[in-house]
């Protein structure tokens, strides 16, 4: 899997393609929108990393020009802005989907392999880690055989922790995913739902599952402190 | 009417004025009536007197008195005259005396005689009588028949008469003037004070969201044209300096992303690559816990930005806040709960308005948030929203702290907290409000706070109400 990452800021880029060799993409990094151009117009790529703000040619640009010789490529815009409007800008040029800095890498590789439809989603109805159990149809938790009693944003938390173990999830990523950008800021909302969400399922059990990376957000996992922010 | 106003003043002065003025013409007018009538009787009666003077001294010495007297009626007619004529001879014998005359102005037997030395020379003197004052000219004349004291005057009523009418005219018709003179001038100068008017309204209407606005420039040619203009150009100077401060607000909360995504993902990076527990990674989570709280400054900023610059209309619809407060209310109850608060929703009345539902949601999650934050274990937060008096009502009050009043005027600034260090341990960044406010003003809303030291705060928004929104509230 070849991607190309179209980005002005040299350590922007590279960190980004640290992340994503990490997960075993092939990377390519370009500078400007021109240097872009050249690379897309060389090289075949699977999925393209696309900044909007760039010198020589403007993302937009760029967009359009691949829109017109590869209608196909998916791409992923990276926008320092994120009004509405401009967010159908850009679906409008032609994005498959948009990014706002700052942005969690987290999220960023959830959104590249869902454009890649690398790990196709699977909807499991029922989601297991370690003796805990959360089954999508019925909405049921059971730890241990035990059946857990969640309200219905505890059993989301709780649902959206389980569909990616190990991985770490921001708070704003899982503000975003279970609120709405509404209570961005808020007190804690989140940390208020998860302390009451391990009162539940994990309190009374003697493994913890839930685990707090700190400045980071919360990851499920089975053992082991540390969950890995940005890989699997 | 407003008695300090410019216009009342301005005629009140002018009334009085014109009112000394209008009296001293009456009485200039009435005094020199007075004094023209007086000579010109003068003037008639010397000339009379001296005809008579003149049979006296045609007389023989041996002159009968009925004789002159006979000359005298005739030549002088005194009674068709209105005019009083008595001759005496010295020393004191009458010689003759008019009778009444033809007007009755004066009864000739109630003039006095003249008892005293008579006058060397010819006197005119008012002499008061039983009938009213009267005019008096005595001439002493020496004649070969004897010496004698020709007096001749006539009533002064008449005059004192026509004085007196002059005077009432003017005491009716002066005020009527003033008055119609003052009305008229009243209106003038609120004519000429209008384009004020006007430009004070139009002032009134500008704020911070619309410095594209210009006052009416009264085009008069003189200080109202001037100053009109000149507050105009101080509008574009402050227009300018505003969007300059937006721009940079803008550029710089837009330049901070990039830096912000690669602390992040670096940090988050080498946290990764860290065993749990280890110090370095303490430190590492430290600083990211920072950069959180710097995005969300950054995200705050951009937020408080885009509603300066008059954040689109586009996505706006109606909005049923009574719902909207319900909902969100239900989403902020555990975090209500953990800090031991009772949210209380009971007075949600469907109360519609226009605008944009995720920002209206953010004003409700940021006051919640904020009563919450500053309210104690055990305390109370509510919400309520009503229909009041045309407008939409969202009211957020806690039984909290409270706000002292010297800070009142001051919590919807930008970075503004009224207890630095408690506030910063919870997280806020001093935007909550302003944000707040930004985004009540975006949609037309006003917000105001009371608030009571020990036992609350309450949070008010008054929202416009489109016309036939409120119509439909009313007929259910």
């Amino acid at each position: 899997m070849r991607l190309l990452i179209v980005e002005d800021d040299p350590k922007l880029a590279d960190f980004v393609a640290r992340g994503l060799r990490a997960e075993r993409f092939a990377v390519d990094i370009a500078g400007d929108g021109l240097e872009g151009r050249r690379y897309l117009d060389t090289y075949q790529y699977d999925l393209l990393i696309l900044d909007l703000m760039l010198p020589q040619l403007s993302g937009s640009e760029l967009l359009r020009h691949v829109r017109r010789t590869r209608a196909t490529l998916p791409v992923l815009v990276l926008t320092a802005r994120d009004a509405t409007e401009d967010k159908v800008e850009h679906f409008e040029a032609g994005a498959d989907d948009y990014l706002t800095k700052p942005f969690d890498f987290a999220e960023l590789l959830v959104r590249v392999k869902a454009l890649m439809r690398r790990t196709p989603v699977e909807r499991t109805d029922i989601l297991r880690i370690a003796d805990l159990e959360l089954n999508r149809l019925t909405q049921q938790v059971r730890r241990g055989g035990k059946r857990i009693e969640l309200t219905a944003k505890e059993f989301a938390v709780l649902e959206y922790l389980m569909s990616s173990v190990d991985r770490v999830f921001s708070r704003t990523m899982i503000l975003e995913h279970v609120w709405d950008q509404s209570f961005e800021g808020v007190t804690n909302i989140v940390d208020v739902y998860v302390r009451y969400l391990r009162r539940k399922i994990d309190e009374p059990f003697p493994v913890q599952l839930i685990h707090t990376v700190r400045g980071v957000g919360y990851c499920i996992r089975e053992a082991g402190p540390v969950c890995d922010p940005g890989q699997e | 009417m407003n008695h300090r106003s410019l216009a009342f003043r301005l005629t009140v002065w002018y009334a009085l004025l014109l009112s000394a003025t209008f009296a001293l013409v009456a009485a200039g007018l009435s005094y020199g009536l007075e004094q023209y009538l007086r000579s010109t009787l003068r003037d008639s009666l010397r000339r009379r007197s001296v005809q008579v003077q003149q049979i006296l001294a045609q007389a023989p010495a041996a002159v009968v008195d009925s004789a002159l007297a006979e000359a005298i009626e005739t030549r002088v007619a005194p009674e068709f005259n209105n005019r009083f004529v008595r001759v005496t001879r010295a020393p004191a014998s009458l010689v003759y005396r008019a009778g009444a005359p033809a007007d009755r102005s004066f009864d000739p037997a109630l003039v006095p005689l003249q008892t005293d030395a008579w006058p060397a020379a010819v006197a005119v003197r008012p002499i008061p009588t039983a009938a009213g004052p009267m005019m008096i000219s005595m001439t002493p004349v020496e004649a070969a028949s004897g010496k004698y004291l020709i007096e001749l005057g006539t009533a002064l009523g008449p005059i004192e008469a026509l004085q007196h009418r002059l005077l009432r005219l003017l005491a009716v018709m002066l005020p009527v003037l003033v008055v119609c003179a003052a009305g008229g001038g009243y209106l003038l100068v609120q004519r000429a004070l209008q384009p004020v008017e006007r430009m004070a309204q139009t002032a009134e209407r500008i704020s911070v969201l619309n410095l594209e606005e210009r006052l009416p420039v009264a085009a008069t040619g003189d200080a109202l044209q001037r100053l009109s203009t000149s507050l105009n150009h101080m509008l574009s100077r402050l227009r300018d300096s505003v969007s300059i401060s937006r721009r940079f607000l803008a550029d710089a909360s837009h330049e901070l992303r990039t830096p912000l995504t690669i602390i992040k993902g670096e940090l988050q990076e080498a946290m990764a690559r860290e065993p749990g527990g280890s110090e370095l990674g303490e430190r590492i989570g430290s600083v990211l816990e920072e950069v959180a709280r710097l995005e969300y400054l950054v995200s705050g900023l951009l937020v408080l930005s885009r509603l300066d610059a008059g954040d689109a209309r586009r996505e706006w619809a109606d909005v049923n806040l009574g719902e909207l407060a319900a909902g969100t209310i239900e989403h902020m109850r555990l975090v209500a709960d953990d800090r031991g608060v009772q949210l209380q929703a009971s007075a949600l009345a469907p109360v519609t308005v226009r605008g944009d539902a995720r920002r209206l949601k953010q004003v409700i999650v940021n006051l919640l948030d904020n009563a919450i934050k500053f309210t104690p274990r055990g305390g109370v937060v509510g919400v309520t929203t009503r229909q009041h008096e045309g407008f939409g009502l969202l009211e957020v009050f806690d039984s909290g702290i409270g706000i002292p009043p010297e800070s009142l005027p001051r919590v919807f600034d930008r970075f503004y907290r009224v207890d630095a260090a408690r506030s910063r341990d919870d997280g806020g960044a001093g935007l909550g409000l302003s944000i707040v406010r930004s985004i009540c003003s975006a949609h037309g809303a006003e917000i105001e706070v009371e608030s009571t030291p020990g036992s609350g705060s309450r949070f008010r928004v008054r929202f416009p109400q489109p016309a036939e929104v409120a119509v439909g509230a009313n007929a259910t």
